[in-house]
């Protein structure tokens, strides 16, 4: 199993454990630690099975079981990005195990793509998105449970059927979906009216960082992208969780810990959010410097939306304002001292 | 016995395509599945051929029972999805036995008409087992497309794809509620 994919697993099951500690009240617990634990023993799976064709059924059992969780939107509705994602990722690999001209191999690089970006639920395929619908049945799920382990087997594993021209052509679209997703992420989540919507809408735009950074195919780079997707896992996605009441309820609040939360979701020092961020403005450098630029002019869009964010999650009080302190903690920690959390992903 | 399977296989992934009756989904998932387990046979041989068969004839069966009623093969307004099947088929052939080389190109062109059609299957419909009976349309298809790894995948990616497609028939769909 890829280290990267078992760090991910294991901040996978912390997140799990933030989420049930920071669910609002009326959200059932038991139900949320048994649907994550099915979501994740599938995520496993996914990581942990020899081959790209088991993990892509893996990939399809998961989306069929979270299909038939019982939600606002239909089956059908619901089903259909992981399967449009799991054939665009098979398509992607038969061509890159048939012999041909390098085209069809480029087409495998286009499928690789554009199938990660369906199973994620990024542009340009954005999962049908139900402001009222339970986190464990939403596109949220896919975005920030199950999406993280899935790129890091899906990246690593195209490294390995992709040729060194394809493979190229590869982390070039992975470059473009990312700052297509920064751009779209962090705009439509200062724009939109709905909370929860802004809230998903940041996710695809931390996203849009991460495939940047796989994109860039050099070791600040991977980095990067693993930060990022640490801040998705331990830090986005635990405070999403714990803002749904008063992002429900429409609630605004302007205290200290609102502002901390909004620094934290923003990127900025000390949290890891920074560290991620240092590290692809390097990489970038390292490539083509005026990919840095456009990141760093991207990267200024996190502000209006997470100053946002910070205040629709209200003030926490008991066992959320401990799990809020815990996530913020935790993320100041890996952004003082990246180093083990790296160093045991093997980068 | 290869390219049959392979022409069988896209026939099923059509109908498929064109059904929206739930014999006629059970009917094209049991000649996809006949047609890809041929596919596979001279490939991967006879266990993983019976396991995709296995798979794929209790998802056929239980088809039979669960969807719309009847055939409804080639509904009214069904035109553009009997362009998809010829259209899709064609470039499936192309692909797998002109733009591309080697051996296997019948099991190229149908694990390709499969995925894809199941694919297109999936975009164009709201009724889940529609929906589901092409999901098991797709993953044998994937089964088959690992035969042309250049190292034997073995029988794993065959069973589970086969559990997948008999899993896809016992998943009851429930009516969207509040969370």
């Amino acid at each position: 199993m890829l280290p990267e994919a078992i760090e991910l697993l294991v901040l996978t099951a912390a997140a799990l454990a933030l989420a049930i500690a920071l669910a609002p009240a009326a959200a059932s617990r038991r139900a949320l630690l048994a649907r994550g634990s099915v979501g994740l023993a599938g995520t496993a799976a996914v990581a942990a099975v020899p081959t790209f064709d088991l993990a892509l059924l893996a990939l399809l059992a998961i989306g069929i079981v979270q299909a038939a969780i019982a939600g606002r939107r239909s089956l059908a509705v619901r089903l259909r990005a992981p399967v449009i994602a799991v054939g665009l990722l098979a398509l992607a690999a038969l061509f890159a195990r048939v012999q041909g001209p390098e085209v069809v191999h480029r087409l495998a690089a286009v499928g690789l793509a554009a199938g990660l970006a369906a199973a994620v639920g990024l542009l340009p395929y954005l999962h049908v998105f139900d402001p009222e619908e339970l986190v464990s049945a939403s596109p949220v799920a896919w975005l920030a449970y199950v999406g993280p382990v899935v790129a890091a087997v899906v990246v690593a594993d195209a490294q390995g059927i992709l040729g060194v021209d394809a493979g190229g052509a590869f982390g070039a679209i992975l470059i473009g979906l990312g700052l297509v997703n920064i751009a779209w992420g962090s705009v439509a989540a200062w724009w939109t009216e709905n909370g929860a919507a802004a809230w998903r809408y940041t996710f695809v735009a931390d996203w849009g960082l991460a495939l940047s950074g796989f994109g860039i195919a050099l070791p600040d780079g991977k980095r990067a992208a693993l930060l990022v997707l640490f801040t998705v896992v331990l830090c986005r996605l635990p405070l999403y969780i714990a803002s749904r009441d008063s992002v429900r309820e429409r609630v605004l609040t302007e205290r200290p810990v609102n502002l901390i939360v909004a620094a934290a979701l923003a990127g900025s020092a000390p949290f890891a959010g920074f560290a991620a961020r240092v590290l692809l403005l390097r990489a970038a450098t390292q490539l083509y410097w005026p990919l840095a630029l456009v990141l760093a002019a991207g990267m200024l869009l996190w502000l209006p939306a997470s100053l946002r964010l910070g205040r629709s999650l209200g003030v926490p009080s008991r066992r959320q304002a401990i799990g809020v302190a815990v996530v913020l903690a935790l993320n100041v920690a890996v952004g003082l001292y990246p180093l083990p959390l790296l160093a045991a992903a093997g980068l | 016995m290869e390219i049959v399977g392979a022409f069988t296989a896209w026939l099923g992934a059509s109908l498929v395509l064109l059904a929206d009756g739930r014999r006629g989904l059970a009917a094209g998932m049991a000649l996809a599945t006949l047609g890809l387990a041929a596919a596979c046979l001279s490939a991967q041989g006879p266990f993983a051929a019976a396991v995709i068969f296995a798979g794929g004839a209790v998802a056929a069966v239980r088809r039979t029972t669960v969807g719309g009623p009847g055939w409804a093969i080639m509904p009214p307004g069904s035109t553009p999805r009997l362009v998809t099947c010829v259209a899709g088929g064609l470039l499936a052939l192309w692909i797998g036995l002109a733009v591309t080389t080697g051996d296997g190109g019948a099991l190229r062109f149908a694990a390709m008409a499969a995925i894809g059609l199941a694919g297109a299957r999936v975009l164009w419909s709201d009724d889940p087992a529609v929906v589901l009976t092409a999901v098991a349309v797709m993953a044998l298809g994937i089964a088959a497309a690992t035969s042309l790894a250049l190292d034997s995948p073995g029988v794993w990616p065959f069973a589970v794809a086969g559990v997948v497609a008999a899993g896809t028939a016992v998943i009851q769909s429930r009516s969207p509620r509040a969370a």
